[in-house]
């Protein structure tokens, strides 16, 4: 940064400036720190006001001593100005506002060109100066400005501010106005009571401690009467990059395994890095750059395949009972790339770790990360399948699950699944495979078939295959047809979700079903749940809240978990479907849900029937 | 004697001249060649880094002289008026210069709000018909959400944005916030505050009214999420939008704690200061309830100061505007006791 380090303690001050004050009238003390013993503070005003949303005037009335910061008034602000500076600001509270900026050097006529400043805010009242005795103790003692200052760590002792206010020692100086620092025993901070200056007196550790909370307390006597006034006096310590970082418990090597997940962007193992310094979060990019992680390695193989993440979070510690703000970085070692089934290799990972502002012998650790990859092998259980499917089944009927050894535990492998064609004609099932899906579906894909009587039992060899590794695996897949064919009833509808009534339902035979009748779910009935009453090709996979490969091939099979059309009645919307209904729900493929409660019971014996009897 | 004299000069600003809005105040100023060419040079001049150096510059002042006497300099805009993006474009292609960057608090670029709560009881009590002697024992929200669905306006728009916000995208995503954001941004900008502020500020007595205030803007969708992120990052993030630093900068307007009121609100405004906050509702910094706890009212965007560095302090006095804010807490309770401030004598 800048190659000088004075710096203010605060990077706002205020106070307030009535109409006619006399020129000369003091108004505030700024003090500033130093970065290093023998450095002289310059103060120095630009020659701009900036209004509070109006804009910027040329300063006439304020000006800083050069050596000492105290500001005060040039020229008195009269009425006339007054109208000037606000006459067009409608706000409530006229408010101008600069810069006060600093320097070790004598300004000599340049201006406005260092880098540290702070800003005033002078908060102007359209009154005159109130008479001291019309002056509550409060007013008398301390300005609205909160005492809340900030002093960098490791830097040399001083004065940071003066509790005295300036122009109520200039105006009421037959009052007497005394302070007190409270609660600094044993701490760094002194108070003089001669110039009511509070300094700092010695380097600080933000290490060790971050927060000193003091008291500023106010004696006002005036007279025979006495009033005292307390307010908080906060310090913070800043923080500079002054701690080297180390390994919680001495951990610098994990293992990390890459077997059935072999996806792009896997977290393979952590390992973590602390600092007592903090890290601010903000922006993200230029902390990650002060804290870099680089594997070191010159195989270009291994830069292209991983790739180091690097998170932080604030952590706290306890040096000596006061708490205190460090960081935590993670390193997570993660998949560049999809790796291949058949890479098998194990090598040590290094990273290095970069503390890049610390400026110690120790800035940097090396975290090592064992990898091995492992092949993954290709391959059906040891069995062959076997499904049976009933010959009244319908067109999208689910038979049954396919998938190679571990399937489910896959991750970045594309696997897909083929069946080759059959002996004879009796080609009757199809397979489908969803798109994240590890295993394919077997369905009913040609229902004519079923009924042929010379179709008893179908051979098909199915294939899994790997894509990038152009590895695949077969096995022999039996599917035997049983059952008598039963005649359909008339009149049913094409879906099963039509049908509203358990009786309908169960006689009824629909698209998707397993064995010639739709299946009825009979549903808890308490308010809108997911376990409505429904009538569905099969209670196994409809409605199940997952709108699966088959079920989206035809909007007839489970409206209930795909439909994209309004819901009518008591139901709430999941991303496909109705995720849960009230009473009864029943569909119109490529039209409305309903869900309702079904009460409206038939009266056994009406007043007619009642009288007969 | 202090008190008085702000509050006098505080909530009367006839005194002074009537703002044009930025939109019309740009087509003023490019119908006259002078105006309009000093336009173009000023936003030359600010859009480079250091103000004082802009300043210093001859051709730069000299825009600046012409262009304070123009309509342009001291223009407002107004809460969901037609065109209010443009206004703001045009109010912070002259302000982000002028006034102070880097600043904590931003004015605000909207027109005052002279309207006072008492105005939204007024009507409040036409249409509301509450029997005093059951009082006690209502529930203010769920009131307040009957008087919304038989207003034909407010029902639609708290319809509309209730939908967008509770809809599922997909296994992953719970909802569209950006779509929810706009929908409740509508329903601030186009429902009448008097049915507004009852549904979000409503007074209670039990969890359950509590409760059913915090899920006003339905949280799940506009307020939380998965993590949360630092109040001054989110402060930068509101700050590149126009319209969130416009909100922003007005929240902070209305709602800064003033030393020099009674209610510590500027100028004993409540009504300001719960229009502001209701005006965040709907960007990334939007604020609300943190529980529904009815002992204390905590309001906070979905922020924290974890990771601030060492801009902590200014961090925790940036979230304590919202959290320990005595003029916006005054203001929500005065509503829900249906108390304003009384200004005459």
């Amino acid at each position: 940064e800048a190659s000088f380090g004075l710096y203010f303690p605060r990077k706002d001050y205020s106070e307030t400036v009535y109409i006619d004050q006399p020129a000369g009238t003091p108004l505030l003390h700024i003090r500033a720190l130093r970065d290093s013993h023998g450095e002289v503070a310059h103060f120095q005003l630009c020659q701009h006001l900036f209004i509070y949303r109006v804009g910027a005037y040329e300063n006439h009335w304020f000006q800083i001593k050069e050596k000492t910061g105290l500001l005060y008034l040039n020229k008195s602000l009269d009425r006339g100005d007054f109208d000037i500076l606000f006459g067009k600001n409608w706000m409530s509270l006229p408010k101008v506002t600069f810069h006060v900026y600093l320097s070790p050097q004598p300004f000599q006529g340049k201006e406005c060109e260092t880098p540290t400043s702070a800003l005033v805010h002078l908060s102007i009242i359209n009154a005159t100066v109130p008479a001291c005795n019309a002056l509550m103790s409060r007013e008398l003692c301390f300005s609205e400005m909160d005492l809340s200052f900030h002093i960098k760590e490791n830097k040399p002792p001083g004065t940071f501010h003066q509790l005295q206010l300036p122009p109520i020692h200039y105006l009421c100086q037959n009052v007497s106005i005394s302070y007190k620092l409270l609660a600094v025993e044993g701490l760094p901070f002194r108070y003089n009571e001669n110039t009511t200056g509070v300094s700092v007196v010695q380097r600080l550790d933000r290490e060790e401690r971050e927060r000193y909370e003091l008291i500023a307390k106010c004696t006002v006597r005036e007279g025979s009467k006495e009033m005292q006034v307390e307010v908080p006096f906060l310090v913070n310590v800043l923080d500079e990059d002054d701690s080297a970082p180390f390994l919680p418990n001495g951990t610098s090597t994990t293992d990390a395994v890459v077997e059935f997940n072999r996806k792009e962007g896997t977290v393979l193992a952590t390992l973590t890095v602390c600092d007592a310094d903090t890290t601010p979060i903000f922006p993200i990019e230029s902390s990650r750059k002060k804290y870099t992680g680089t594997i070191s390695t010159t195989d270009p193989w291994i830069s292209e395949t991983f790739r180091v993440d690097h998170i932080f979070h604030e952590i706290y510690f306890s040096p000596n009972g006061s708490q205190v703000r460090g960081t935590l970085h993670e390193y997570r070692l993660m998949l560049n790339k999809n790796i291949s089934v058949t890479e098998n290799r194990s090598f040590q990972l290094d990273v290095l770790v970069n503390d890049t502002e610390f400026h110690g012998p120790e800035r940097s650790v090396m975290l090592h990360f064992n990898v091995s990859i492992l092949p993954v092998s290709i391959q059906f259980p040891n069995m062959t399948y076997q499904f049976t499917v009933n010959r009244n089944a319908e067109r999208f009927a689910q038979i049954g699950k396919i998938c190679i050894e571990n399937c489910m535990k896959f991750c970045g492998v594309n696997i897909t699944y083929r069946l080759l064609s059959p002996n004879a004609s009796c080609y009757a099932v199809g397979i489908l495979q969803g798109r994240e899906d590890k295993y394919g579906s077997l369905y009913v894909n040609d229902s004519s078939v079923l009924l042929r009587p010379e179709c008893k039992e179908i051979q098909y060899t199915v294939v899994a295959s790997d894509k990038q590794s152009k590895k695949h695996a077969k096995t022999q897949l039996t599917i035997t047809l049983e059952g008598t064919i039963i005649k359909k009833e008339e009149d049913c509808p094409e879906s099963c979700a039509i049908n509203k009534h358990r009786a309908e339902c169960e006689e009824c035979g629909g698209i998707g079903v397993l064995t010639g009748k739709c299946q009825w779910r009979q549903g808890s009935g308490k308010g809108i749940t997911t376990n409505y009453s429904t009538c569905t090709p099969s209670i196994r996979t409809c409605p199940d809240g997952i709108c699966d490969i088959i079920e989206s091939k035809d909007p007839a099979v489970c409206p209930q978990d795909c439909t994209n059309g309004n819901i009518i009645g008591g139901h709430e919307r999941g991303a496909h479907g109705i995720k849960s209904g009230h009473g009864v729900c029943y569909c119109f493929p490529r039209q409305n849900c309903y869900c309702e409660k079904d009460d409206i019971k038939e009266p056994l014996c009406d007043d007619v029937c009642k009288t007969v009897i | 004697e202090k008190i008085l004299h702000s509050l006098a000069s505080g909530q009367d600003p006839h005194g002074w001249r009537t703002p044009v809005d930025c939109v019309r105040a740009n087509e003023l100023c490019a119908a006259e060649s002078s105006c309009s060419s000093r336009y173009r040079t000023l936003r030359q001049c600010l859009a480079g880094r250091d103000r004082n150096t802009m300043l210093a510059n001859k051709e730069c002042q000299a825009a600046l002289e012409v262009l304070q006497e123009s309509p342009l300099y001291d223009c407002r805009c107004k809460r969901g008026m037609k065109k209010e993006l443009q206004c703001l474009q045009i109010y912070w292609s002259i302000h982000l210069g002028l006034t102070e960057g880097e600043e904590f608090y931003e004015a605000s670029p909207y027109e005052p709000v002279t309207s006072r709560l008492s105005d939204i009881f007024r009507l409040a009590s036409i249409f509301s018909g509450m029997d005093p002697a059951t009082n006690s024992k209502s529930n203010h929200c769920l009131d307040a959400a009957k008087a919304c669905n038989l207003n034909d306006n407010c029902k639609r728009l708290r319809s509309v944005y209730i939908s967008t916000c509770s809809k599922e995208i997909s296994a992953t995503e719970h909802c569209n916030r950006r779509k929810c954001h706009k929908a409740l941004r509508q329903f601030f900008d186009r429902v009448p505050s008097e049915y507004t502020y009852r549904l979000l500020f409503c007074s209670c007595k039990d969890q359950a009214c509590a409760e059913r205030r915090r899920q006003t803007i339905v949280p799940s969708c506009s307020y939380e999420d998965k993590e949360k992120p630092n109040c001054l990052d989110l402060r930068n993030m509101c700050r590149t939008d126009h319209l969130c630093r416009s909100r922003l900068a007005d929240f902070h307007t209305n709602c800064q704690v003033s030393f020099q009121s009674l209610t510590s609100c500027p100028g004993d405004n409540y009504q300001a200061c719960l229009g502001s906050y209701a005006g965040i509702i709907g960007f990334d910094m939007t604020p609300n309830y943190i529980d529904s706890s009815i002992a204390s009212i905590t309001v906070s965007p979905w922020c924290s100061c974890r990771g601030s560095g060492n801009m902590e302090e200014e961090c925790e006095k940036f979230l304590r505007d919202f959290t320990e804010n005595p003029c916006l807490r005054n203001a929500i309770q005065a509503f829900g006791n249906g108390t304003d401030v009384n200004l005459s004598p």
